[in-house]
């Protein structure tokens, strides 16, 4: 009896042990995504991870740095451009930003402070693995400097929309560091800012190679002292501008392309102009660029239609800008794709032979030539996906460095060097030397020069911001600029009251 | 010929007849209550598969004509119904038993059953008919308005799981839904669960009951119990509905001429009415055909019992080009192999085919769309995307073709050892595979004039595309249970120990081609374009282990105590926080088995419980706490093909913790007047701590999509539930029922971990925000402007100034809203929204009623909801001057000098977060009526059919409501944005008829 109850006791005991399991049941390793200890090139991946943020356009979404919302704060803000496409489309978004009435609940404002923060954290990601990654030193500091660029050029931006922004410039251990952690939630100030820019680039500048030392589309010497010698620019910093692009100029490895308008086509990607230029091309099996850049940007049917259109038709240079290239400029041409307006059906034939019909089946006038990208597969690559398609977009080329080296000169007094820099790009387009001798004159010529070498270019607003002009020129175009708050977009109102109202609002917003 | 077949059929007839009349006698006896010895008047005997019966007389004596072999059927509402064959003898005294509900029930509670009254928990049963008889898709939407303490939230999306919330919103991840727990086999989808095969539904409300879940117990536990066979008879049934759905509430839009003088006046462009007056719902949506069917078989021997279920389900879907059909099968045996072992098998598969249609994009697009342009004329398309940037909603369904498979197959198998008196060692697996396959197909078409009345816009698809995808998962869980039970005297005790070890493992491939042929036979990856090929597939897998424990005592039936400890170690939270222990205590109270209760007369049973219990939540993603890497972020260096890169892009809480609930739960259960009229009121307190919650973080922090998953906050549910069930006999012919259930609840968040409150809603159009989560709220509250009026005149927006002086709208144009200036410094900003409500409601109800005359049946089920708000966000999202507004608000516009003060102007959109669009959600719904009819037994027992019905039935038929958008039952995966109407799908309505017959 008593042998039973213990053969029953035992039963019990060893039936409950059937589905009682050792503790390395629990640990599942997490399936289809790596982690930081099952990816052993983890370091370089996030090196390439961190250059994708250059292609990010969800201006909608999760965050833009080269899509619409870029486009739409740097051409379509300014004089350059109109928004574009029919009158009501997108006028709440893109309409608010074109007219200054933009409040700071706008979704772009919002989608490129996160687009810009997810990118930098993104660096921040790449730098805090290469501390520890096991590669070459030579390597490892080429790599450091690639990505303290581009977190550089993303302050550079934001510190020029927002002013003075967060400092972030490590991974935060988890969101509740980030709260805790004052500089996450407040705003440094806009020298701290450039501070950081600098010590980035400069950083940049000396470890990364010339351009001829490292792959095509990486960031090199050369894209570092040129985008560190723009920021020294909006600085007012001459010296340090002049030295800067006298390097680039120095260094041999750029010159001006023969034809301006080859720069925006395929056969003009990475060409001996390029300074920094953002790559596109081809990953699983599908076009890959920056979202929407030319779909958002490409001619849009209209009127009567008829035709299969090629986009959006937003971002449309205005006619002053058409009509205020000095005659015989042949980038007028290069910069602007004119809608045939006579009457007579004749059309717009562009380069690759593609025809764009007459306004009564177009919506806008005039269209962005530089974001227009081919669809005739023989001529430039083209996978059918619009939304992505293979164009690089060019944020910075020789032909700048040679205007800001001509304004620093002409700052400095060397006034015969900015007018022969001035020269050269007016003689590719087509026009005459210079009349104006030094001074301001010769200040004014190069800012002019500016205007129409860089139309379209994502430079001009920025450009009259840092000329102290905004206003004058933005009141000009019968825009509702308020001098002293335009001047810089509000910072969004969601993270300011995500950051529980530490994070200040900008002036007059 | 036939003449002669009559007569002899007549002859033959009459001979039985009389044959019957022979043998027959006089049968006379007293109907006497077994505990009071009163007679029961008016109490029912009828002689069995007859319509010959009669009633008590007032001092409870009867008498009627039957023969030996008889069988009398003596019935009477309270008591239980007593069958006996009359035999040699012909005088009888019955002494009726009473029926007690609360008694007699036996509940199935988790890894166990026990009897109703020896439960300390808050739990209800529902049994399989009051959910089959609804002609719905899934047992869940069936149970609203049933239970108290049960909140049912149901949208009209097809194929959609409605959100089942227990006692308040005490969690917010996307396990909001109970657990469901069918046959033993844990899920969180039964949509593959066919309604009519389904016994009970006990669902387990409070702490204490799901304690036994453990981590999964945290939003209440649904136990569904499938049908099984009973030895002795084979029965076989087939029961159907087949009936007509459409949508129950459309939002009327404004027509060609309504719509023309809004759009010119919000566009300041002369809008031309043009010759066409579409109606897009009208054109996207149709009357659906829909029928279901089911054949069952079951029986069995002695040692043997099985039931075999196949049912057909087939609906079309309200919208265009959208059907949904479903196959089950389902086979319950059980063995006994001899005294001490019995083993047994439940399995169900299902195969469900489903043509989904792009419906969120269609919806949307037919709310926007103008109606000036044509739908479809001839075969092609009205342009609305030239005209204003929306898609044709038509060519949204019909661009596409998708067919969505799911096979499924879930099994359950025990083993039962019963070693000596009183032991059980049980050994259950249960096992769920689900092989999920879709094809999508996208047709190729041009924005040209082959597809378009006017060619251009965006609406076109240059490149025909497929995409296949494949999803495998399986799961299986473990249970060994041991179960003792004794009894010493008057102490009744049984003790429960397990273990329990569960896993789970899906993987999916997905590949997509372009240019794939327009024939359907060639839709499969091989005719696609090579080079456009693309491909994409990963996996999941976790596991759980669990120990648990209980203990039932009774003392004399008076005293119950329970007491239960579960601890579940979960593989989806770290190590360090990864083992969560899970008690709960309850005492039961049987007052009416205590002498001084034991004569009244008035109560069959009063019970009082309490129980305290804690419950866990691991319901988060299992890479919650892990950081990873995602990869395919490339970049092509120099063009080409581009270089792999990774990136880390989302941010991790590595401190990730159970959430946990405590609950405390009171309750009194009744039964009273001969058990006419049984029910429970219930108290409870429940405290969600830790509440695991995707908190939107500042993009500082360098989370890509803004959100991180943490334990973010704290919220209390504090609620009153009533349940009242009463059944009366008004006379011989007709008896009816009524019960009706209210649930009081109150929400509030009681703490955010020292984080910021949590702003969520957002439905773009600038409204980035429409919600705040913060103390002293409930989750999830709406936060916006506060409208005070329509600005009349310019005068209006000069003398509209903050204390300081300061015109507070300056920009402002008449006809705009005037928004209240909270702060009162001189601007509307975000400091000036107010908190105005949140969609979790202040009471819910359900009324159930139902009516019997002779053999017809009337039934009727109420649900209500009351007290809430929602938020009619698609109003918000008109992104143009051109976009089609609501028919009421062609009305009833401001318009100068009309002085309207609710309405603004003539507007293109893009109208800031404001109360505006919050409207009440209150709502009463007649959920269902039955009428049914039961066929004459000698009808039937010459057709051979033991038993009867006919029905007709109307689903979701009325609905009295303030909002003005489609529904106010808007399910959503978390309750910081819950109650936004957007995308809205229209509610549906059935009107079914159907039989239910056996064999």
């Amino acid at each position: 009896m008593k042998t039973k109850k213990y053969l029953n006791a035992g039963l019990v005991i060893s039936f409950l042990g059937l589905s009682a399991c050792s503790s390395d049941f629990l640990n599942v390793p997490v399936q289809g995504k790596g982690t930081a200890a099952t990816d052993p090139s983890l370091a370089e991946n996030l090196v390439t991870g961190a250059y994708n943020t250059l292609i990010s356009g969800d201006a909608f979404g999760s965050g833009d740095t080269h899509g619409i919302a870029f486009i739409s704060v740097t051409n379509i803000m300014s004089d350059d451009a109109d928004k574009g496409s029919t009158a009501s489309d997108q006028i709440g978004i893109i309409g608010e930003l074109d007219n200054f009435l933009h409040s700071p609940t706008n979704i772009f404002v919002g989608s490129l402070w996160s687009g810009h923060y997810s990118a930098i954290a993104k660096c921040n990601q790449a730098l805090k693995a290469l501390e520890t990654a096991t590669v070459d030193e030579a390597t490892k500091k080429r790599w450091i400097g690639e990505v303290r660029f581009l977190r550089g050029y993303y302050y550079f931006n934001l510190v020029r929309w927002y002013g003075g922004v967060p400092a972030v410039l490590r991974v935060p251990e988890s969101a509740d560091d980030a709260n805790k952690d004052d500089k996450f939630q407040t705003r440094a100030s806009v020298d701290e800012i450039y501070n950081i820019i600098i010590e980035d680039l400069n950083f940049a500048v000396e470890n990364t190679p010339l351009r001829n030392a490292t792959q095509k589309g990486r960031i090199n010497k050369g894209t570092a002292q040129a985008m560190l010698a723009k920021v020294y620019l909006y600085r007012k910093d001459w010296q340090k501008v002049f030295d800067l692009t006298s390097q680039v100029v120095a260094s041999g490895q750029y010159n001006l392309l023969d034809k301006y308008e080859k720069i925006w086509r395929y056969e003009g990607d990475n060409s001996i102009e390029s300074v920094f230029e953002i790559q596109t091309g081809v990953f699983n099996n599908t076009d890959y660029g920056v979202r929407g850049y030319c779909v958002w940007q490409g001619p849009r049917v209209g009127g009567k239609g008829g035709w299969t259109d090629l986009g959006f038709g937003f971002c449309t240079p205005t006619r002053e800008l058409v009509n205020s290239y000095e005659p015989g400029d042949t980038r007028v041409n290069a910069t602007v794709i004119k809608i045939d307006d006579s009457g007579m059906h004749k059309g717009t034939i562009l380069y690759d032979g593609y025809r764009i019909p007459s306004k009564d089946s177009i919506e806008n006038y005039f269209y962005n030539y530089k974001a227009y990208h081919s669809e005739l597969k023989t001529l430039e690559p083209f996978l059918g996906n619009r939304d992505n398609k293979q164009k690089n977009v060019h944020i910075l080329r020789y032909g700048d460095v040679l205007l800001m080296q001509a304004e620093a000169a002409n700052e400095l007094n060397n006034s015969g060097l900015a007018i022969a820099n001035l020269n050269r790009l007016r003689n590719r387009a087509g026009l005459g030397d210079t009349s104006a001798a030094g001074g301001q004159p010769l200040r004014d010529a190069i800012w002019k020069e500016r205007r129409y070498e860089l139309a379209m270019e994502h430079d001009r607003f920025f450009d009259i911001v840092r000329q102290g002009r905004a206003a004058e020129i933005m009141q000009a175009a019968g825009k509702n600029f308020v001098k002293g708050k335009h001047e810089l977009l509000p910072v969004p109102a969601l993270q300011i009251e995500l950051s529980g109202g530490r994070l200040t609002q900008n002036p007059g917003y | 010929m036939a003449a002669r077949i009559i007569l002899s059929l007549l002859f033959v007839l009459a001979l039985t007849a009389t044959g019957a009349i022979a043998q027959s006698g006089s049968v006379k006896g007293t109907i006497k209550d077994a505990k009071t010895s009163d007679p029961v008047i008016g109490a029912s005997i009828l002689v069995k598969n007859t319509s010959r019966g009669t009633i008590t007389d007032l001092d409870g004596n009867f008498e009627l004509e039957a023969s030996k072999n008889d069988v009398l059927v003596i019935s009477y509402i309270g008591y239980k119904t007593t069958e006996l064959t009359v035999g040699a003898q012909s005088v009888f005294d019955v002494m009726l038993e009473t029926e007690d509900v609360i008694l007699d029930q036996v509940v199935i509670v988790g890894y166990g059953a026990q009897r109703k009254v020896d439960i300390t928990g808050a739990t209800v049963s529902v049994k399989g008919e009051e959910l089959s008889k609804q002609p719905v898709m899934t047992a869940t939407q069936a149970l609203q308005g049933k239970v108290a303490g049960v909140q049912i939230i149901s949208s009209g999306r097809p194929g959609s799981s409605p959100n089942v919330r227990v006692r308040g919103t005490g969690t917010a991840l996307a396990g909001t839904t109970a657990l469901f727990v069918v046959d033993g086999v844990l899920t969180d989808d039964i949509s593959n669960i066919n309604t009519s095969e389904i016994v009970t539904m006990d669902v387990l409300k409070d702490a204490s009951s799901t304690a036994i879940y453990g981590a999964r117990g945290a939003n209440g536990v649904v136990i569904i119990t499938t049908k099984k066979g009973k030895s002795g008879v084979t029965r076989m049934n087939y029961n159907n509905f087949i009936g007509i759905r459409n949508a129950a509430n459309l939002v009327r839009m404004a027509n060609a001429e309504e719509y023309a003088n809004y759009a010119s006046a919000a566009s300041g462009n002369l809008v031309p009415q043009g010759e066409y007056d579409t109606d897009w719902y009208g054109e996207i949506l149709r009357n659906a055909f829909t029928h279901n069917h089911n054949f069952s078989l079951s029986g069995g021997s002695e040692r043997t019992t099985h039931f075999l279920g196949f049912g057909y389900l087939e609906d079309e879907g309200i919208v265009l080009n959208n059907k949904f059909s479903r196959f089950n099968v389902r086979a319950n045996t059980d063995y006994t192999i001899n005294r001490k072992v019995s083993l047994g098998i439940n399995t169900s598969f299902t195969h469900s085919d489903n043509k989904d249609v792009n419906l969120g994009a269609a919806y949307n697009n037919a709310y926007r769309a103008a109606p000036t342009i044509a739908g479809k004329v001839d075969g092609r398309y009205g342009n609305t995307s030239v005209y204003q940037n929306v898609g044709n909603a038509i060519l949204d369904l019909s661009n596409n073709d998708n067919k969505l498979l799911q096979n499924r197959i879930q099994a359950s198998g025990y083993l039962e050892y019963k070693p000596v008196s009183g032991l059980t060692l049980r050994s259950a697996i249960g096992t769920d595979v689900v092989n999920f396959s879709e094809r999508r197909y996208n047709y190729q078409f041009l924005n040209d004039e082959v597809t378009f009345l006017n060619p251009g816009g965006n609406q076109r698809n240059p490149n025909s595309s497929l995409n296949v995808k494949n999803e495998n998962s399986f799961r299986w869980v473990w249970d060994n249970i041991v179960t003792y039970s004794t009894a010493i005297g008057k102490n009744n005790l049984t003790v429960m120990a397990g273990t329990t070890a569960e896993a789970y493992s899906l993987a999916w491939a997905l590949a997509n081609r372009q240019n794939v042929p327009a024939d359907n036979d060639l839709w499969y990856i091989t005719t696609g374009n090579a080079n456009t090929s693309t491909n994409d597939g990963s996996g999941d897998k976790w596991a759980r282990n669990s120990y648990i424990s209980r203990v039932n005592y009774n003392f004399d039936n008076k005293y119950i105590f329970t007491g239960t400890l579960r601890a579940d170690g979960s593989s989806r939270i770290a190590p360090e926080n990864r083992w969560g222990f899970f008690p709960s205590l309850g005492l039961g109270w049987v007052m009416t088995n205590e002498p001084f209760m034991k004569d009244m007369a008035l109560f069959e049973t009063l019970k009082l419980r309490a129980s305290w219990g804690r419950v866990g939540n691991d319901r988060v993603p299992s890479d919650a706490f892990t950081v990873t890497v995602t990869p395919n972020l490339a970049y092509p260096f120099g063009g080409g093909i581009a270089t792999p890169g990774s990136a880390i892009t989302q941010i991790k809480d590595p401190n990730l913790k159970w959430e946990t609930t405590e609950e405390f739960d009171l309750g009194l259960e009744y039964s009273m007047f001969k058990g006419r009229l049984y029910g429970e009121v219930g108290f409870y307190d429940k405290k969600s701590r830790d509440l695991l919650i995707n908190v939107k973080v500042p993009a500082v922090v360098g989370d890509e999509d803004g959100v991180v998953l943490t334990n973010a906050a704290s919220i209390r549910n504090t609620g009153l539930e009533f349940a009242a069930n009463w059944r009366s006999r008004i006379n011989d012919n007709s008896s009816y029922k009524i019960g009706g259930n209210i649930t009081l609840n109150k929400n509030n968040v009681i703490g955010l971990n020292g984080g910021q409150p949590i702003l969520d809603g957002g439905i773009g159009a600038g409204q980035i925000y429409t919600t705040r989560t913060d103390n002293g709220h409930p989750v999830g509250s709406f936060y916006v402007y506060q409208v005070l009026g329509v600005f009349q005149n310019a005068a209006d927006i000069d003398g509209y100034v903050s204390s300081g002086g300061k015109v507070i709208q300056p920009n402002a144009s008449p006809g705009d809203f005037k928004y209240q200036d909270t702060n009162d410094d001189g601007r509307i900003d975000d400091k000036d929204r107010v908190f105005v409500g949140s969609y979790q409601p202040k009471a819910y109800f359900g009324i159930n009623a139902e009516y019997d005359y002779k053999a017809f049946s009337l039934s009727m089920d109420i649900y209500g909801n009351v007290g809430n708000y929602v938020y009619n966000g698609k109003k918000a999202l008109r992104l143009s001057a051109l976009d089609n507004v609501e028919k009421s608000l062609a009305y009833s516009r401001w318009t100068p000098g009309s002085g309207i003060q609710d309405e603004p102007a003539a507007n293109s959109g893009y109208l800031p977060a404001s109360t505006y669009y919050v409207e009440s959600g209150s709502f009463v719904r007649i959920n269902n009526v039955t009428l049914s009819y039961q066929l004459p037994g000698r009808l039937l027992s010459k057709a051979k059919i033991a038993d009867g019905k006919v029905f007709v039935t109307g689903q979701n038929v009325f609905t009295l409501k303030k909002f003005t958008g489609f529904t106010p039952e808007l399910p959503d995966d978390s309750p910081t944005r819950s109650g936004i109407e957007t995308n809205a799908y229209p509610t549906t309505r059935t009107i079914a008829g159907g039989i239910n017959i056996s064999f």
